[in-house]
């Protein structure tokens, strides 16, 4: 209560305690991750049906989704179940679907150090999609950073549990035509990798994916392909990077006619921005000038791109 | 069919064997400086994984028979289209998932 008071004597505008504080960021958390509920919903139910359908008891899909918590790789002991496979067949079919997850883990080091006791169950709960919000969202200003990576994380986790009681309990009740609506996850990795899109300058990530991603498609079964393109993407992204550190001597003893270069293209960068200022004043909305600024900046960063690859 | 101690037993194995998978790297460079190497990778992962969990989500598409994935491809373009245009990501999901549970159950593309 103390603090509570001392924060609202601090910030005359700040009206609001901490409760009321947590509680607006739980609910941004919530927006963030409605499109993983209407994605986890129908594919958990669509495990519980399956796991349900292989004569388990529903509490098993409460269980697995608790404890477990990997989308396909549940699917996959299910399948393994059926089979009638052995304990170390589990394991080891577990670990290869799963190890993709060991790269997300490597890109999220810094992120989640220093985040404090959250951290292993932020690790616990790291699939597909959470991984996939947790790089793209920003954390709301001034807000707990440790705070709202847990509340995406359990809220993903939450309905992903849901999703799969459901399915086991009433699946074989329900008849519902969820056809297609698991396209949410898939339009919702699109939305955040144009996200990556905006707010990374590298461009060559998204190269390099469409180069593992289409090579993996075709030499690799649709099980493999995941953990085949990621290996595959990193190990471009690496011999991209070590080409890049070899040139780079070169281009330190060209770097005088470099800035004289970009001395150059600032004058020109800096009168087309005001050219696109006039331009955009004219347009109706912010948002308009915000997109127009925006892909200006691009189209110089290749610019810069370009003259620092003639050098 | 297992019995309730079996299924136990395999549930908290497939448990293990996926949280590891997840704290490998925490592990591993939990106590020891990461090298330099990795910091670009790091950068450079997320925009990379994502666009590949894009493909991956295309893999059970049937390219070779009708209707050659066109539904799930002419979405995505909406999808990309919309989000370039407005960046309302929740304009850009939604318009896209009903558009292609549209698509999907009533076979719009069938006359290829």
């Amino acid at each position: 209560m103390q603090q509570k008071i001392d924060n609202m004597a601090r910030n005359g505008e700040e009206k609001k305690g901490a409760g009321d504080q947590n509680k607006d960021l739980f609910i941004t958390a919530f927006k963030t991750t409605i499109p993983v509920l209407l994605g986890y919903i129908p594919l958990g139910m669509a495990f519980g049906f399956l796991l349900d359908g292989a004569g388990y008891h529903w509490i098993y899909a409460f269980i697995m989704s608790l404890f477990v918590y990997a989308g396909s790789g549940q699917f996959l002991a299910v399948a393994l179940l059926s089979a009638g496979a052995g304990l170390t067949e589990f394991a080891i079919a577990t670990l290869l679907l799963n190890f993709r997850h060991a790269f997300y883990g490597l890109s999220l080091l810094e992120k989640f150090s220093g985040i404090g006791r959250v951290k292993p169950y932020l690790i616990f709960a790291l699939t597909d999609e959470t991984y996939a919000l947790l790089t793209t969202t920003d954390v709301p200003q001034g807000s707990s950073k440790s705070k709202f990576y847990f509340y995406i994380a359990a809220l993903d986790h939450l309905y992903w549990i849901a999703g799969s009681v459901l399915g086991a309990a009433l699946g074989s009740i329900l008849d519902l035509n969820l056809d297609g609506m698991s396209f949410v996850l898939t339009a919702l990795f699109v939305v955040l990798t144009i996200e990556q899109y905006f707010s990374s300058k590298a461009r060559f990530p998204f190269i390099a994916a469409v180069g593992a991603g289409a090579l993996s498609l075709i030499l690799f079964s649709s099980d493999n392909m995941l953990l085949a393109s990621i290996i595959l993407g990193t190990l471009i992204l690496i011999g991209k990077e070590k080409s890049m550190q070899r040139t780079q001597r070169e281009q330190e003893m060209q770097k005088i006619q470099i800035t004289e270069k970009n001395q150059k293209v600032q004058r020109t960068e800096k009168s087309q921005k005001t050219e696109v200022m006039e331009k955009s004043q004219e347009m109706k909305g912010v948002s308009q000038i915000q997109n127009e600024i925006r892909s200006i900046n691009t189209s110089i960063q290749s610019v810069e791109g370009k003259i620092e690859e003639e050098n | 069919m297992l019995d309730t101690l079996q299924m136990l037993v395999t549930i908290a194995v497939i448990a293990l064997a996926t949280f590891a998978t997840r704290a490998l790297p925490f592990l591993f460079f939990g106590s020891r400086e990461p090298p330099t190497m990795l910091a670009v990778i790091e950068k450079n992962l997320p925009p990379m994984i994502l666009l590949l969990l894009v493909i991956y989500c295309l893999k059970d598409v049937q390219w070779l028979t009708a209707p050659y994935g066109t539904p799930e491809l002419f979405t995505i373009g909406v999808v990309a289209g919309l989000h370039f245009w407005k960046r309302n990501a929740m304009l850009s999901i939604f318009t896209g998932t009903v558009l292609y549970m549209v698509l999907v159950q009533f076979n719009v593309f069938s006359f290829l």
